[in-house]
C-alpha cells in the first residue's frame, strides 16, 4: 500500500489512536481504586483537621473518621458532625472566588457559628507565596478557637492587616496574609459564608 | 565515531544549542514553575521523561508515518506521555499531584517536546532520538533549577523548603511572582551568550 494513499492515512491514524488510547484507559482502569482511595484520604483528613482531631496516616484517618464523625447532607450540601469533648461541632464545606481560582474549605464550628473549631484547605489556586499561604498552620490556626461577633469574623487585610497573627480568641478578628490582600478578603468572605451555612445546618439538626 | 555524536548532542543540548536560553523553548512553564525547587524539579523530570520517550517512538513510527498526518501524529503520542504521567502521578503521589495542578497537563503545550521531535526524531534512529530527547530534557532542568535556586532562595529563604536564610531575613515577594523569572532568564541568557561570542571569537583568533 502507498504511504500516501488515503486509505493507509486514515488506517495508521486510527490505529496508532487506538493503540496509545487503550494504553491509557488500561493505565487508569488499573490506577482507579488508589486514586480514589487517596482522594477520600485528602478529604477525611481535612475534615478531621477541621474538628481538631488528631491522626497518623491514611489506615488511621479513616478508622477515627468512621468512628467519631458523622456524615449528613442536609440542604443538598455536604456536612458533618462530632461531639469532641462533650461538645456538639458541625463542620461543612464551603467554596467561593479567590484571586485566581475557586477556594475550597472545610469548616467546624459550634452548631450556632458562635466558635470556630477549625478550617483546612481543600483546594486553592492562589499565589503560591502570597496568596497560597492560606494553607499555613499559622494563618489557620488564628481560626481555632476563634469568638465569631454576630456569626462572622472580620478579616483585617490590606493596610489594617499587622502582616502576624492574631492571638486574641475573643475579638472575632484575623489576621489577613501580608501582599496578598484580595486573597485573604476572599478567604474571609467564605469563611463568613460557611459559618452561615454551619449555622443553617446545625438548626435543622 | 558513534561515540563522539552522543557526546556532540550532549553538548549540543546542555551547551550550544540549549533549549532555553538558544532555542529560547519552554519559556512559559520557565516563569510558572520555577519559585519551588522542589515543584521545578518534578515539572523537569516529567518534561525529561516525556521528551525523551515522545522522542523515541516518533523515530520508531517515523517509517510508516504518513507525512501529512506528521504533526497530529507527534500531537498524540506527547499527550499519550504526558496523560500517563499525570495518571501516575495521581496514584502514587497525590501530594505533588495536587501543587502542580495543571502544569503537568501543560506540559503537552511545551514547544520541546514538538522542536526535538520536528527538528530531530524525524531524521534520526530512535535510540539517539531518545538521547536527544534525555539531553534536551537535562538542558531545560539546569538552567531552570539554577533559576529556581536564586528565586527560591531570596523569596521565601529556603531550598527544596528548608529554611537557608536566618530568621530576621526579609524575603523578596517579587521572587515569588512571574516577572523575576523573566529578569533571571534574560540574565542567565545574556551570560551564556556572552560566553559563547567569547570562546567563538578566541577560537577564530586562534585560527588565524
Amino acid at each position: 500500500m502507498k504511504k500516501d494513499s488515503m486509505l493507509y492515512v486514515v488506517l495508521f491514524t486510527f490505529i496508532v489512536c487506538a493503540a496509545f488510547v487503550l494504553v491509557l484507559a488500561v493505565a487508569n482502569e488499573g490506577t482507579k481504586d488508589l486514586v480514589a482511595a487517596n482522594k477520600e484520604f485528602a478529604t477525611q483528613s481535612a475534615v478531621l483537621g477541621a474538628f481538631g482531631i488528631p491522626f497518623s496516616g491514611q489506615a488511621d484517618a479513616a478508622a477515627k473518621y468512621a468512628s467519631e464523625i458523622r456524615r449528613g447532607d442536609a440542604g443538598g450540601y455536604a456536612s458533618w458532625a462530632a461531639t469532641i469533648d462533650g461538645t456538639d461541632y458541625v463542620a461543612v464545606e464551603q467554596s467561593g472566588a479567590g484571586l485566581w481560582g475557586t477556594i475550597s474549605v472545610i469548616l467546624a464550628a459550634t452548631p450556632d457559628a458562635g466558635r470556630v473549631r477549625g478550617i483546612r484547605v481543600v483546594a486553592q489556586n492562589e499565589t503560591p507565596g502570597l496568596g497560597g499561604r492560606i494553607e499555613e498552620a499559622w494563618f489557620l490556626g488564628q481560626y481555632e478557637g476563634e469568638k465569631t461577633t454576630g456569626g462572622a469574623i472580620s478579616m483585617k487585610a490590606g493596610a489594617e492587616s499587622s502582616g502576624k497573627a492574631d492571638a486574641d480568641k475573643e475579638n472575632g478578628r484575623v489576621d489577613g496574609i501580608s501582599g496578598a490582600t484580595r486573597t485573604s478578603q476572599s478567604f474571609g468572605a467564605i469563611v463568613d459564608a460557611g459559618l452561615a451555612r454551619v449555622k443553617a445546618t446545625g438548626g435543622s439538626r | 565515531m558513534k561515540n563522539s555524536k552522543t557526546l556532540t548532542i550532549l553538548k549540543d543540548n546542555l551547551w550550544t544549542n540549549n533549549p532555553i536560553f538558544i532555542q529560547i523553548l519552554g519559556i512559559c512553564s520557565t516563569l510558572a514553575v520555577t519559585n519551588s525547587m522542589r515543584n521545578t524539579m518534578i515539572m523537569t523530570l516529567g518534561v525529561t521523561f516525556a521528551t525523551a520517550l515522545s522522542s523515541l517512538t516518533l523515530s520508531g513510527l517515523k517509517d510508516l508515518m504518513p507525512r501529512k498526518v506528521r504533526m497530529i501524529i507527534q500531537v498524540v503520542v506527547m499527550s499519550f506521555y504526558v496523560i500517563l504521567l499525570d495518571i501516575l502521578l495521581r496514584a502514587y503521589l497525590p501530594d505533588v499531584s495536587k501543587q502542580l495542578g495543571p502544569y503537568v497537563g501543560l506540559i503537552i503545550t511545551n514547544c520541546i517536546l514538538m522542536g526535538r521531535a520536528e527538528a530531530f526524531a524525524q531524521a534520526n534512529k530512535p535510540l539517539l532520538a531518545f538521547w536527544d530527547g534525555l539531553t534536551s530534557g537535562l538542558g531545560y532542568m539546569a538552567v531552570l533549577m539554577a533559576i529556581a535556586v536564586v528565586r527560591e532562595l531570596l523569596g521565601f529563604g529556603t531550598l527544596f523548603g528548608l529554611r537557608v536564610m536566618p530568621e530576621g531575613f526579609v524575603a523578596w515577594t517579587i521572587m515569588i511572582m512571574a516577572p523575576s523569572a523573566f529578569f533571571l532568564v534574560a540574565m542567565v541568557m545574556w551570560w551564556a551568550k556572552s560566553v559563547q561570542a567569547k570562546r567563538e571569537a578566541a577560537r577564530k583568533e586562534a585560527k588565524k
